[in-house]
Parts: structure tokens; C-alpha cells; sequence
């Protein structure tokens, strides 16, 4: 079977490398780039471990064939750190607060969690839990992620107002 | 035995300090086993059982190894070592001549790429007899019934024994009801007298399904040989020593001829301690000369992985009108699966345990059939077990119109009394758990809350409930090196699966006399690793805590003694301040750790290198008691519950972190309330599970749970590290029949099997079930 | 997934060929939401996956005389879409309860109706507002009314060789309100236990259409007839709602599986048929 080439962006560097028509993007991401970040849990779209980002909506790569994103913008964990490694805000809130226990699920958390800030950057806490309801997470109890997507929204929106 | 105390200002024990892997875990950079690609590695597939109960008459895998790209294709006549009556699961590697559960492994695939080995599996023709089966344990404990286990085939009770340490005399068998393979009897008085002599006579039934661990991460391993025959397993799994164990006893090769990695553990809580993947994915390394990996699926693992038991709970009490407990009978059937090793013992202690009753009769029995067989899941069996008598006690007290907390708190164990086996509850924190929760402002103001009533005709309700965990031991071992530049080098065994590790720094930073931050924990593999037990069994402060310490307390002796010859002054005149340890009251007077450290180093020095050791075993269990408190919303038309608020008061004994505690009662409560309202493994009659997606498996999202609140208690453990408890287990066990007695306060009626789903609710009401 | 050959057509017409050649092994793919999770089980093996996220055409949500909704716009663009507003409502509040966010900014409403689930949320709105399925085949287009687009668990008219590439949805006229409610377990990355949409028009103090369609309780997305019946030409008190949701009943043919039992579905279906309608009045009078 013939490979094909998927050409994208991810992460802000363009990509050009060959795969298989029926992986998925999640396993192009793991396996041909090296981006283990996201996570299979179920293959199936009901867990949010493979949440990415596809031209900035927050999606299940495991559901979508890795053609798919031809020609599309695709974001994972690897790219939520600033480019000078400092940690996004979100990812600082989740630190200090021990949001992370086996940590499986947290690349997926992080991604839902900066998608909704970004559409939605003074979220209820109920707004909070639908924008990463469709993430599972089986060791935390999700109440210190809460706290932790509160947090960095507030800080979000501080660093805005100072520029 | 006096309790360890603190002695010295430091950063150290009782801070809340993050864990250290947080960046790493942030980042996405932390590997687990499917993040690792070794070259020329191959992907496994297994080719399982479509039926409950068949003997397999032929297998033709010609087509499958003529796939390119398959490198393998193994059935149970290329491993001819393995035993053909299986004492564990683990033994079953593949099924020889008959499959007891849907779901068994019965071919293993090894190819270049997973596609290629899904492909393979349909090449492979099994014929399948097909033969009736054992599916509901009430059934399947009655004479006649289809035999799950090779008659003579041993309960294996030793995880039972590791987890419940309890001891309970065993009775035989009532005839020809094969497939019971453990029965346990435990009595006390005259029950049928006091049953007479009550007012009150309250029978009823439990029932809770098959629940799977649910960690997000699914099993994983990777294995490789080496050119000397040795065997590196990178493994998913909370006890890297016990894989090894098994896998040698599986394999039937020596343990020092294999290395288990633990690699970062994407959620276990039970599910990774006994062997599953491991064998099968060692063989097919062995056989293909290539790294070989093996990611379960997750329908594999809802279908064919090591879930929590059924367990079915028939509870009869007699008490006075005032409240006097008279008497208890109580049969708890827990279903096994198709291989024995349930705590069963557990079960039946716990039941007549909690509270004190002058007279009981508790049978137990586990039952086969024929379903995957069980594994641990956090507190195994307690929530089941404190669901029936939590349940049951709630009910009495609304009977007889008596205060919840009162008539529990008067009938309630303490230190001392008398387990159902006749061991006595070691120091506990049961009361004063209790006693915390009912303080709770959403306690005192029940009624009034309730009274207001929920928006759009919606029912409110209060509930809570207590349970408990005995407590893990295991030996255990750890040492502590003192670095060239001052700091410490821990190293322990131990799969941190709970955030141990930096407790266990904390432990060794206020035992030395040293802040965190000069503390660093490595948990080391089986080849460099002192020997350790189970990351399971709330054992790990304490057990590995304890061990940690008296390391750090060896190494600061060894420190003081070096520094008194040195200073040539004794070492009850030496203190430790700031990395330095100078002669008390002569400040200028002293050397660093790091000088110490250096010297312990250098060529021809005479100094020895500072390292603590330590290797105890332990006699002590130290009970964990938590009770839980939830005020809900019912939809009284569609049954659908809303959580409101969710209180979880737990005794830790001491909380070294109490950042990492805060996470383990919030995260092991919503393991409970899973429990108590959406999941369980729903077997059709013919064995085959009907909901073997996440989809239809269904585990609690952000969007259907409130804030957790967390309130901590602190009755110092004798022999804890600081008076430290263990801490993971005790959060899951109160949850359901804090939301059943919610439930019941809300609706009037009392459900007494799990989940309680919508339709079991709205139904109940539909049904005037009161 | 077993291997399978990939196509990635840039127009209707190329994907439109693809399918007359090859469509009896083929499966399209826009979303891959129900598609992708059928193939890992094994329930599906495709030897060809036609990718429909080059067509631009079937993209588009237009609001004209009536809506006509491509049949790749995903759940979550129908979600947000300002066109899905008024008289259109329950069609916006299915679409939102679809899986989760992450499965929403992927599955497309042509998706959900062509796996034809009997729980597809999608459908019972799109049935209780008439719309229509635009279908292109090799003679070129024809149209279906959507309550006759499924003709059984997973099967649709579809031929092999055809793809839905449209649903046209007239205009419900003046006062016309409806809902979409539906019975899940848990709050979000559910499906539906039963869903019910009913939609009112309403004229002078008298319903002058009511149509109710039924989710999760037969093969196919139904009709409650008789339910509707009783409504038209009445006023819609209280009462006249009670008996519509009861004669509801009378429409659906549930099965107990793992997700309900038949006595549960059916007390669903006069629940959520008689809360559906209440909000649907309300929002025809609004």
C-alpha cells in the first residue's frame, strides 16, 4: 500500500512526512513525529486523551484519518509552552495546584482547557467543567483542574490588560 | 510504640509541596509505554474468545503466517511449559483446549505494524464446542451447575491474603457446587435468639456489578531479550518486583533473569498488580528475536480485563425499638470470575466489623463463572461490602426515627474491640471521622435545605455514610546516599502511582534534617532497586515512608559520627542547621554535609560514604477511615441526579503532603460515585459484555460532579512515619450509600442495587417503591 | 484499523465517479465520528475510504427561504450558527448535545443521519421540521423526505453508488416553535436513552401543526401521528399536552439493551414529549 504525504503545519513549523492512508492523526503524531504527547486511551472519541487542536477547535485525533489534516494548522501539547520554553499559564496553574496525579490525561486537559480560554476567556465554573467534559480523568476528581483553569484565566487576563 | 514525631524545623513533613514530576507531566514530555519506539519493534495483537464457555476443537493459523509483515503466529501448543490446569490467570497465558471466559486469549500475533496484526487475526480459523456456561453466581454456586475451573484446581488466595490480611477459618464446601472456591463462616453468639427478642427485623438484599478500574492508561508492555536470554520487560504495573515473580513462575525461568522497568503509570488502582500482558508479550520477543509491544485495546480491557468483582449481599439484622443491636446474619457471594482470588475474607470481616454486634452469623462464598476473572480495585470489595451495611443502618435509623449519626455513633468499633474474627481494631479514626462530617454545615442544616426544595419540581436529599480500610503491610526497603554537594540520593522500588515519591522525600528531608528541595527520590527497577512491595494497599507511607525514614535517621547518624570526629567532639553536642553541622553554642565550629559528602569520595580518603539502609517488616496495620456526605438533586420524572455538594472528611493519620492527600480523597470519591450512580460491566446471559466501550461504560465527566470538598482528620498512626496513615483506599469505599441514604431522603425510596441509574430511580418512584 | 485505500476527492463530481466505480467497497468520510469507531471494532472493513473534507460544496449553511444545511457542516458549526435560531432551535440544541466538543468540532450532520442509529440526535428535529435529504447520484440529484430517509437500524435509501449532499428544511411559518430534549445518563459524552423533538405552529390561540419524532425507541427515527393528531386544531393547554404525550407512547416500538429498558423508554417518551411541547408552545408564542 502506498504511502502518502501529508503536508501541515504543526505547531507553528511546517511538516512533510509520509503515512500510511489508514492511521489516524493521532498516530501520525505519535509514531512518524515524534509527538507522543497526546495519548490513546480509547481510540474511540469518548475519553479526550488525543484532544488537539485542528486549525485552533479542540478534536479527537484519534477519529480523524491523518489525511485529514492536509493542509491544516494542528496544535498538540508540545506546542503550549512558549517558544522560549516558558510554561503557559495554564500549565504553571496545573503545577502548583498538583493538578497532575498519573498525568495520562492532562496533555488532552491542557488542550481543551486553552481552546476554551481562548474562545471564552472569563469562563464560569460551570462553563469551566462543559469546556473539558468531554476529557475523562480517573485519578484527580477534577476540582483542583477547576481551580487551576480559574487561576490562569485570571492570569491570562492580567497579562492582557498589562500590554 | 511511641509515635514518630517531627524534631526539627525544616521544609519538610506536612508542607504542601507540588509534585516534582508536575513540568514534566505538563509538557507532555513523561514517557509511558506506548511513548516508547525502539527499533525494529513489532506490534502484538491477541485473538480472544468469542464464547463464554467452549472447547476449542482445532486452530489453523497457515493463512495468518503467510501475511507479510507477520513475524509470529503462537497458539498454547508453542509454549509447551505452560500448565495445563491453570492455578492463576496469569497461567493462562493462551488457552489451551477450552476457553472459560469471552474474551480469553487464545492466538498471539507479533507483526510489523498493529494494522498487519489486526489483519492477521481474522486469518486465523478457530473451531469453537460451543458448552453452556456459568454466568449469574447465584446460579453458578448451585450443584449441577457448568463447571468454571478444572475440578482440583486450587483458590489462589494469595493476593486475598496480601490484601486483606485477615484471617478467617475456612469451611468445606457444601457438595458437588463446584465452582465454589472460596467459603468463609463466621459467628458469634446466638443470633436466632437475639432475631427473637428484636423489635425490629430488617432483611434485604445488595447487589453491585462487576466495575472495571478505569485507569485512562490501558495495559501496556514492551519486552525485549538480550543475546544472554535475559528478559527486559518495560512494564505499566504497580509492583515491579511482583511482575517479575510472575513472569518467572509463569515462564518457569529464574527471576534474576529478568529486569522489570516500571515506567510511569497511567493509572492502575488495583488493575496493574497481578500479570496479564506481560507472558504472552515476553514469549512472542523471545520467539521473534525483536522488541515486541502490546497495548490492550480498550474495548480488550473492558471485555477481558481484571475488573472488580459481582458481589451480592443478603443482610438481615434485628434490633430493639430503642435502637439496641440484637443481632446479624449476613451471606456475601462474590463472583470471581473465571479464576479464583477475591478478598473475600474482607467482605465478610467488614460486614460485621463496623459496628458492634453481640451476635452474628456471616457466611461468604466466591463463586467462578465464567467472565473475566477479578483483580484489586482500591479498597477491594469494601465499597460493595459498606454500601450493604451503611445501607442497612441508614434504613434502621429512619425506621425507628432515630438521628443517623447518633445511632451509628453509639454502635460504632473503636480501638480495641473485636473484629468479626476475633483481631482487634488496632488505633483508629473512625469516630472522630464521623463525629468531623456531622459538624459539617450542609449536616446541621439538612432539613432545611431539603425542605426548600429544588428549581422546577426537582427533590433534594442528604445523605452520608462512613467506611474504612485496614491497611496494607509489606516488607520493604530503602537507602539513603549523602551527595558530594550536601544533597540526598533516596532510592526506593516504589512505583509512585499516588504522588508517594515526594512525601516520601519530605519523610527523608525532616528524618535528616535537610529542606525538599535537597532531597531526591529515584524509584529504581528490579535490577538496581532494594526489594519492595505493591504500590496498593494505602501501604506506601507507611510501609516505604517508615523505611525511608529510618534510612534517612541511619544516614544522619552516620553523618553526626563522621562530623564528631572531624570536630573530635561528641555527637550529642552536634546540630544540623542549614547544611552544616557545627558544635552547639561554638558557631564557627562545624563542617558542611558537602565536605562530608566529598571526603566519603575521595582517592585514599578515610572517610567512609554516607549510606542509610534500611529493610523492615511490619506487624502493625494502621486503619483509614473516611466518611462522605453528598446533598442531591432528583429529577423526579427522569430519575436523573445532580450532585450539588460532595463532603469527603478522611483520617490520614498525618498528612505528609497535604496537596497529594487533597488529590487522592478527591480522586478516589469520584471513583465512588462512579460506583454509586453510572458504572458496571453488563454481562448478557451468554457472558458476553454488552457495553464494552467507553461510551456505554460510563465514567463520571467534570460536567456531572460539583466542587469536592476535602476536610482532613489527624489521629496519629502508632507505628506511621510521623503518624502517617495510608491514604488512597478509604475514599473510595463511602460514596454509594452516602447517595443511596441521599436518595432515599430525597424520594422515599431505598434502591439497593448498583448503579443508581436514572431508571432504576425514576422507575422506583414510577413503581411506588418505598 | 485493517488497511483499507484512501481517496481524497477535490469536487462532488470526482467523489461522485469514485462511487459509481467503487461504491459497493467504499465508505465516505467526513467527520469519521461513528465511522472510524465501527472500523476499529471491526464491525466495518472498508476496502476503499472516500474523504469528503476537500468538497467545499457540502459545507455551507444557508438561510434564505428556509435553511439549507450541507451535509459536512459539523455538529459544533450548527451548534454556534446564527441561521439555526428562531423556529430552528431544536436543531442547534441537538447538534450540541452530540458526543463532546472534541467529537463535535468533527461529526457532521450528514454523518449522523447516513450511520442512521435509531439514537441519532440529529434526526428527529430535522423529521418534526419536514426537511428534506438532497441526494447526488450518478443521474444527478433527487430529493427524499428525511422520515423517509432510514428504513432500518444502520440502513438508509442511499444506493451505493449515491452520497447526502444537502438537507433543505422549509420555512415553518409564522409562531412555530420546537425542542429537543433528550435522556442521557451522564451530562456530556452520552446518547441519547430516548430523544423526542416535537415542533408547534401556532395560530388565533390553535395548533395548526405539531409534529413529534421519536429517537432510540424504534429502528428508525418515528413519528408519534396520532400524538400530532390529537394537538391540531386544538389549543394546546396542559391538558391536550398530557394526552399527547401518552398517545406519544403509542408510537414507539423500544427494545431493553444496555442503555434502557423497554418500561423506562416508554415513561421517557411521555416525559420528555410532554416537556418538549410545552417549550415548544412557549417559544411559538414568543
Amino acid at each position: 500500500m502506498a504511502k502518502h504525504v501529508l503536508s501541515c503545519t504543526v505547531n507553528g513549523e511546517p511538516v512533510e512526512v509520509l503515512v500510511q492512508p489508514y492511521v489516524t492523526l493521532l498516530d501520525a503524531l505519535r509514531e512518524d513525529m515524534g509527538l507522543t504527547g497526546p495519548k490513546e486511551g480509547c481510540g474511540t472519541g469518548d475519553c479526550g486523551a488525543c484532544t488537539v487542536h485542528v486549525d485552533g477547535k479542540v478534536v479527537a485525533s484519534c477519529l480523524m484519518l491523518a489525511m485529514q489534516a492536509r493542509g491544516r494548522k494542528i496544535r498538540t501539547i508540545e506546542g503550549l509552552a512558549a517558544a522560549d520554553s516558558t510554561l503557559h499559564p495554564l500549565q504553571d496553574a496545573f503545577v502548583r495546584h498538583g493538578v497532575p496525579q498519573c498525568g495520562f490525561c492532562i496533555p488532552g486537559v491542557l488542550m481543551a482547557a486553552a481552546a476554551l480560554l481562548e474562545e471564552n476567556p472569563r469562563p464560569s465554573e460551570e462553563e469551566i467543567r462543559y469546556g473539558i467534559a468531554g476529557n475523562l480523568c480517573r485519578c484527580t476528581g477534577y476540582t483542583k483542574m477547576v481551580t487551576a483553569i480559574s487561576e490562569a484565566a485570571e492570569m491570562l487576563a492580567s497579562q492582557r490588560s498589562a500590554r | 510504640m511511641s509515635t514518630m514525631k517531627t524534631t526539627r524545623d525544616v521544609k519538610g513533613v506536612g508542607v504542601s509541596i507540588p509534585r516534582p514530576d508536575g513540568p514534566e507531566k505538563v509538557t507532555g514530555r513523561v514517557q509511558y509505554v506506548a511513548d516508547i519506539q525502539p527499533k525494529g519493534l513489532l506490534h502484538a495483537k491477541l485473538l480472544r474468545s468469542p464464547h463464554a464457555h467452549a472447547r476449542i476443537v482445532s486452530i489453523d493459523v497457515s493463512a495468518a503466517k503467510a501475511l507479510p509483515g507477520v513475524r509470529a503466529v503462537l497458539t498454547a501448543k508453542d509454549i509447551p511449559h505452560l500448565k495445563k490446569k491453570a492455578p492463576t490467570r496469569a497461567h493462562a497465558v493462551l488457552a489451551i483446549d477450552r476457553a472459560v471466559f469471552m474474551g480469553q486469549p487464545v492466538a498471539a500475533v507479533a507483526a510489523d505494524e498493529l494494522s498487519i496484526a489486526e489483519e492477521a487475526l481474522d486469518l486465523i480459523k478457530v473451531e469453537y464446542q460451543v458448552l453452556p456456561a456459568s454466568i449469574d453466581p447465584l446460579k453458578a454456586m448451585l450443584p449441577g451447575a457448568p463447571p468454571v475451573a478444572d475440578a482440583g484446581t486450587e483458590a489462589d488466595t494469595s493476593e486475598a491474603l496480601a490484601h486483606s490480611a485477615v484471617a478467617i477459618a475456612k469451611s468445606a464446601a457444601p457438595a458437588k457446587a463446584v465452582n465454589i472456591s472460596q467459603q468463609a463462616r463466621l459467628q458469634r453468639g446466638d443470633p436466632a435468639k437475639g432475631f427473637a427478642e428484636s423489635d425490629h427485623v430488617l432483611e434485604k438484599t445488595y447487589r453491585v456489578p462487576m466495575v472495571h478500574q478505569g485507569y485512562l492508561e490501558a495495559h501496556a508492555v514492551l519486552a525485549e531479550w538480550d543475546r544472554n536470554g535475559l528478559l527486559t520487560l518495560w512494564a505499566s504495573t504497580q509492583g515491579s518486583f511482583n511482575t517479575r515473580s510472575e513472569v518467572a513462575d509463569v515462564l518457569g525461568i529464574p527471576e534474576n533473569r529478568i529486569r522489570v522497568i516500571p515506567v510511569e503509570c497511567g493509572g492502575g488502582f488495583g488493575g496493574k498488580i497481578r500479570a496479564l500482558c506481560e507472558p504472552i508479550t515476553a514469549v512472542l520477543a523471545q520467539v521473534t528475536k525483536r522488541p515486541v509491544r502490546y497495548v490492550m485495546t480498550r474495548r480488550e480491557e473492558l471485555q477481558a480485563g481484571m475488573p472488580a468483582p459481582q458481589v451480592i449481599i443478603k443482610l438481615k439484622t434485628g434490633v430493639k425499638r430503642d435502637g439496641t443491636l440484637m443481632a446479624l446474619d449476613a451471606e456475601t457471594v462474590i463472583d470471581s470470575g473465571a479464576f479464583s482470588g477475591a478478598v473475600l475474607a474482607v467482605s465478610a470481616v467488614f460486614l460485621g466489623s463496623m459496628y458492634k454486634w453481640p451476635a452474628f452469623d456471616i457466611r461468604g462464598f466466591e463463586v467462578l463463572t465464567h467472565k473475566p476473572s477479578v483483580a484489586a480495585y482500591r479498597a477491594p470489595v469494601a465499597p460493595q461490602t459498606i454500601f450493604a451495611i451503611e445501607s442497612h443502618m441508614e434504613q434502621i435509623a429512619r425506621d425507628l426515627d432515630l438521628d443517623s449519626v447518633e445511632f451509628r455513633m453509639r454502635h460504632l468499633i473503636q480501638e480495641g474491640d473485636p473484629m468479626v474474627n476475633g483481631q482487634p481494631w488496632q488505633s483508629n479514626g473512625a469516630k472522630q471521622v464521623l463525629a468531623r462530617i456531622a459538624e459539617h454545615p450542609h449536616w446541621k442544616s439538612r432539613k432545611q435545605w431539603v425542605a426548600a426544595g429544588g428549581k422546577n419540581g426537582k427533590r433534594r436529599g442528604v445523605g452520608l455514610a462512613l467506611g474504612g480500610w485496614l491497611g496494607g503491610l509489606q516488607p520493604t526497603g530503602a537507602t539513603v546516599r549523602l551527595n558530594p554537594d550536601g544533597s540526598l540520593a533516596v532510592l526506593t522500588g516504589q512505583v509512585d502511582i499516588a504522588g508517594t515519591n515526594i512525601s516520601l522525600a519530605q519523610i527523608a528531608a525532616s528524618a535528616y534534617g535537610v529542606d525538599t528541595d535537597l532531597v531526591r527520590i529515584t524509584t529504581g527497577d528490579t535490577d538496581v532497586a532494594p526489594m519492595t512491595g505493591l504500590s496498593a494497599g494505602s501501604k506506601t507511607i507507611y510501609t516505604v515512608g517508615a523505611a525511608v525514614l529510618q534510612a534517612s535517621e541511619d544516614a544522619r547518624r552516620q553523618t553526626f559520627e563522621i562530623a564528631a570526629a572531624e570536630l573530635e567532639a561528641s555527637v550529642h553536642d552536634l546540630e544540623l542547621t542549614d547544611g552544616k553541622i557545627t558544635v552547639r553554642g561554638m558557631p564557627d565550629k562545624g563542617i558542611t554535609l558537602a565536605t562530608i559528602g566529598k571526603k566519603g569520595n575521595l582517592y585514599m580518603s578515610k572517610t567512609p560514604p554516607v549510606l542509610g539502609k534500611a529493610n523492615p517488616a511490619f506487624t502493625q496495620q494502621a486503619p483509614g477511615f473516611a466518611a462522605q456526605l453528598a446533598r442531591l438533586e432528583v429529577d423526579p420524572d427522569t430519575g436523573e441526579v445532580t450532585i450539588q455538594d460532595f463532603v469527603i472528611v478522611q483520617d490520614v493519620g498525618k498528612a505528609i503532603n497535604p496537596l497529594g492527600v487533597e488529590g487522592q480523597m478527591q480522586g478516589g470519591a469520584v471513583q465512588s460515585l462512579g460506583i454509586a450512580l453510572t458504572e458496571g460491566l453488563m454481562f448478557d446471559d451468554s457472558g458476553r459484555l454488552t457495553n464494552p466501550s467507553l461510551l456505554d461504560y460510563r465514567k463520571l465527566t467534570a460536567a456531572d460532579l460539583p466542587n469536592l470538598e476535602t476536610i482532613i482528620v489527624e489521629v496519629p498512626a502508632p507505628a506511621g512515619p510521623f503518624g502517617a496513615r495510608g491514604v488512597g483506599e478509604p475514599p473510595i469505599i463511602p460514596a454509594p450509600a452516602a447517595i443511596a441514604n441521599a436518595i432515599q431522603n430525597a424520594t422515599g425510596a431505598r434502591l439497593t442495587e448498583l448503579p443508581l441509574s436514572p431508571e432504576r430511580i425514576a422507575l422506583a418512584l414510577v413503581n411506588g417503591k418505598r | 484499523m485493517r488497511r483499507f485505500d484512501l481517496v481524497l476527492p477535490n469536487t462532488l463530481e470526482d467523489c461522485l465517479k469514485i462511487l459509481a466505480e467503487r461504491g459497493a467497497q467504499a465508505k465516505l468520510v467526513a467527520g469519521g465520528t461513528d465511522l472510524l469507531p465501527q472500523m476499529k471494532n471491526g464491525a466495518l472493513k472498508p476496502a476503499v475510504v472516500v474523504d469528503l473534507s476537500g468538497i467545499g460544496r457540502v459545507r455551507q449553511v444557508q438561510n434564505g427561504n428556509g435553511l439549507r444545511i450541507g451535509a459536512a457542516v459539523t455538529a459544533r458549526e450548527l451548534e454556534l450558527s446564527p441561521a439555526l435560531r428562531g423556529a430552528y432551535l431544536a436543531i442547534a440544541e441537538s447538534a450540541a448535545m452530540v458526543g463532546s466538543l472534541q467529537v463535535r468540532n468533527l461529526a457532521t450532520v450528514g454523518g449522523n443521519l447516513c450511520n442512521a442509529a435509531p439514537s441519532a440526535d440529529m434526526a428527529p428535529p430535522l423529521v418534526a421540521l419536514e426537511a428534506q435529504a438532497v441526494i447526488a447520484g450518478p443521474k444527478g440529484e433527487r430529493r427524499v423526505p428525511i422520515a423517509d430517509f432510514f428504513t432500518g437500524v444502520r440502513t438508509t435509501v442511499l444506493a451505493p453508488n449515491e452520497m447526502l449532499i444537502e438537507l433543505v428544511v422549509p420555512p415553518p411559518g409564522a409562531h412555530s416553535g420546537g425542542q429537543y430534549l433528550r435522556h442521557t445518563p451522564r451530562r456530556e459524552l452520552d446518547i441519547a436513552v430516548v430523544g423526542v423533538a416535537s415542533q408547534l405552529t401556532v395560530a388565533d390561540g390553535r395548533c395548526t401543526k405539531a409534529r413529534i419524532a421519536l429517537a432510540s425507541v424504534a429502528p428508525t427515527p418515528v413519528r408519534a401521528t396520532a400524538a400530532e393528531r390529537s394537538l391540531e386544531g386544538q389549543p394546546v393547554t396542559p391538558d391536550a399536552i398530557e394526552r399527547a404525550a401518552t398517545l406519544a407512547i403509542e408510537a414507539a416500538k423500544p427494545i431493553s439493551d444496555q442503555r434502557g429498558s423497554v418500561e423506562f423508554r416508554k415513561h421517557l417518551v411521555r416525559v420528555l414529549t410532554r416537556r418538549t411541547l410545552t417549550t415548544a408552545l412557549q417559544r411559538a408564542n414568543a
